[in-house]
């Protein structure tokens, strides 16, 4: 008996484990573009997990996420650019305060409304803060550089190790360990479990003595949070930050990589910001002015034919498979 | 006082386009439950279809018919096509939308190549008034007066007809219309088809404000409408209309005054507006 249940287990996370397995020893094997692409891969996977703490969860269709992935990025650009504080210990915990700060704010406006109108206050102020970014004129210009972007931030050093390409993939692959793992415990707190009754049945929740408000107030700022450290572990990665990562159409992809990830499972994020960034990274090598109508056709083919996600259907297809 | 005068003329006529391109956005949002987030493509496709004819035939009346019919079937085609198989689920039809913005922008782009196009204004709008010590393009005046009129026309449906007595019905209730044996397919459909079609429309005739218009216009002219509605409320033609000149005024001003924040001027009228009133300014409900 106790031996079937260690067996059931073996089989229920070996997938994941090989998963780990597989991104852990990638830089022994890989070409250094594959590397920087899985780099890429887990920090989108990271900022799709906290979108769907807000949309999977909690029942936020918040359309403007990549506003505060965006405001981390700027903001340690800033300090880096034109304040010269390049110590990590000082512009990235600032980035991700920024972050949060802009989140307690936004989260404050948007939550007067709910539904499709919650999704258009969001999406207005992430082109607010797209707004922002983008205006080249007066000191603001200057500061963000407008449309133009912002670079000059190169990997970071830690405690006097200086990061490249491979070893700053093992520092996202931890930094995304350690924040999906935070994100996984939350959904399964008491707290992620009233955020669950919340989106099933908001008036039920207020029944039984939910401050909903108040959950859902601070589900918008754990979101805004794990947007800025992925926010963070970008602008180290990419070394630049132009407003095309912050406006709508940043906040549209990460929809469309949750939804095909599955949108509630946390985990289908990373599988999710997998597919598209690996289609784009194949897709801009022989046709990169028509990636935009393929993303386009992709995200109506997946939103009429397949909005249950990768996630729950290859768990489905593993436990079919296991019970034979 | 010359400058002031023609700055508020230019923010009422703005906010006369804005009024067209709002109206449509509020219908559907009112009756269906869902924002369009293609309008904005939607508008710059009758843009481009009445420009070429613009200057393919020299009518501007044409050019007009010409774009609000294209952007039209284009609502139609995302309508029929697509929005119906997704009955009720208001989220995922806000998210087709949304992927058809890349597909037709990308469409277009393919066809038409990347150059904005510029205005065409007809020799019956050509001239200009001078008003306090400002000269004004009298094609300014004419866009004002063609919102004014279409406008009236969407009040009067809106509110005198029977067919505006269903749609409003239907925004308050569609499950009870339903059950009076009133089919509020073809009022659906027919709102997105004339939505699309004053979009596309409005871009024809607003184009003579801007000058030109690109594809980065559509997602901008989204936005401002997005905003319009969300400042004047949702589901009917006056809210619309305030909401509209609000905008458009702020934002000229803004402009010609307070270049360094013109971009967000908007959004900080928007954010005000939602937290003093959330429903909008004349909202129905919320």
């Amino acid at each position: 008996m106790k031996m079937k249940v260690r067996k059931a287990r073996l089989f229920q996370f070996g997938p994941a484990g090989v998963i780990a397995l597989v991104l852990l020893t990638l830089p022994l094997y890989a070409d250094l573009s594959i590397v920087s692409l899985f780099t890429k891969i887990l920090i989108f996977g990271l900022l799709v997990m906290s979108l769907d703490l807000l949309v999977g969860y909690t029942g936020l269709s918040a359309f403007g996420h990549a506003a505060f992935f965006g405001i981390a990025a700027y903001t340690i650009a800033i300090l880096i650019k034109h304040f010269g504080i390049t110590s990590f210990w000082l512009a990235a915990p600032a980035g991700i305060l920024m972050a949060v700060f802009a989140a307690c704010i936004f989260g404050l406006v948007a939550l007067r409304v709910s539904g499709i109108y919650f999704l258009l206050i969001t999406l207005a102020m992430g082109q607010l803060v797209y707004g922002i970014v983008h205006t080249s004129v007066g000191p603001l210009g200057a500061l963000t550089g407008g449309s133009d972007g912002l670079g000059g931030v190169s990997f970071p050093e830690i405690m006097g190790f200086s990061f490249e390409a491979e070893t700053y993939y093992y520092f996202t692959f931890a930094s995304f360990i350690v924040c999906a793992l935070l994100l996984y415990w939350i959904t399964r707190s008491p707290f992620g479990y009233g955020l669950q009754g919340i989106r099933e049945n908001a008036i039920r929740a207020r029944a039984l003595g939910y401050n909903t408000w108040l959950y859902q107030y601070i589900a918008f700022i754990i979101g805004g949070l794990f947007a800025g450290i992925a926010g963070m572990l970008y602008v180290y990665y990419n070394g630049f930050i132009s407003p095309e990562g912050v406006g709508i159409g940043a906040s549209g992809l990460l929809w469309l990589m949750l939804i095909i990830g599955g949108t509630g499972t946390l985990w289908g994020s990373l599988l999710g910001s997998g597919v598209i960034l690996t289609l784009q990274y194949f897709v801009s090598g022989f046709t990169p002015e028509r990636w935009p109508l393929i993303l386009g056709v992709c995200f109506v083919a997946v939103i009429m034919f397949y909005r249950g996600g990768l996630l729950p259907q290859l768990i489905n297809l593993w436990n079919r498979l296991m019970e034979r | 006082m010359g400058t002031v005068v023609a700055t508020l003329l230019n923010g009422v006529s703005y906010g006369m386009v804005l009024f067209l391109i709002a109206s449509g956005l509020s219908l559907t949002l009112g009756l269906m439950g869902i924002v369009n987030l293609a309008h904005g493509v939607i508008f710059v496709l009758g843009g481009f279809v009445g420009l070429f004819v613009a200057r393919a035939t020299g009518s501007f009346l044409l050019a007009v018919l010409a774009g609000g019919i294209a952007s039209g079937v284009a609502g139609l085609i995302i309508e029929r096509g697509f929005l119906r198989f997704l009955y009720k689920q208001n989220l995922p039809q806000v998210l087709v939308t949304f992927g058809f913005i890349y597909i037709l922008t990308n469409l277009m782009l393919w066809v038409c190549g990347p150059q904005p196009r510029s205005a065409f204004v007809p020799s019956y709008f050509a001239g200009s008034v001078v008003i306090a010590g400002v000269s004004f393009p009298f094609h300014r005046f004419a866009i004002m007066g063609i919102g004014i009129a279409i406008g009236a026309v969407l009040w009067w449906l809106q509110e005198k007809t029977k067919v505006g007595a269903i749609i409003r019905a239907g925004m308050d209730n569609a499950e009870m219309v339903g059950g009076l044996g009133i089919n509020l397919t073809p009022i659906n459909v027919g709102a997105f088809f004339f939505g699309s079609a004053i979009a596309g429309a409005s871009c024809v005739i607003g184009v003579q404000l801007f000058g030109s218009v690109g594809f980065g216009d559509g997602m901008d002219m989204l936005l401002v409408a997005v905003a319009v509605i969300i400042v004047g409320g949702v589901g009917s033609v006056q809210g619309a209309l305030v909401g509209a000149l609000l905008i458009g005024i702020i934002d000229t001003f803004g402009r010609v005054y307070l270049p360094a924040i013109s971009q967000y001027t908007m959004y900080l009228v928007l954010i005000l507006v939602l937290v003093v009133r959330p429903s909008g300014l004349l909202g129905r409900r919320l």
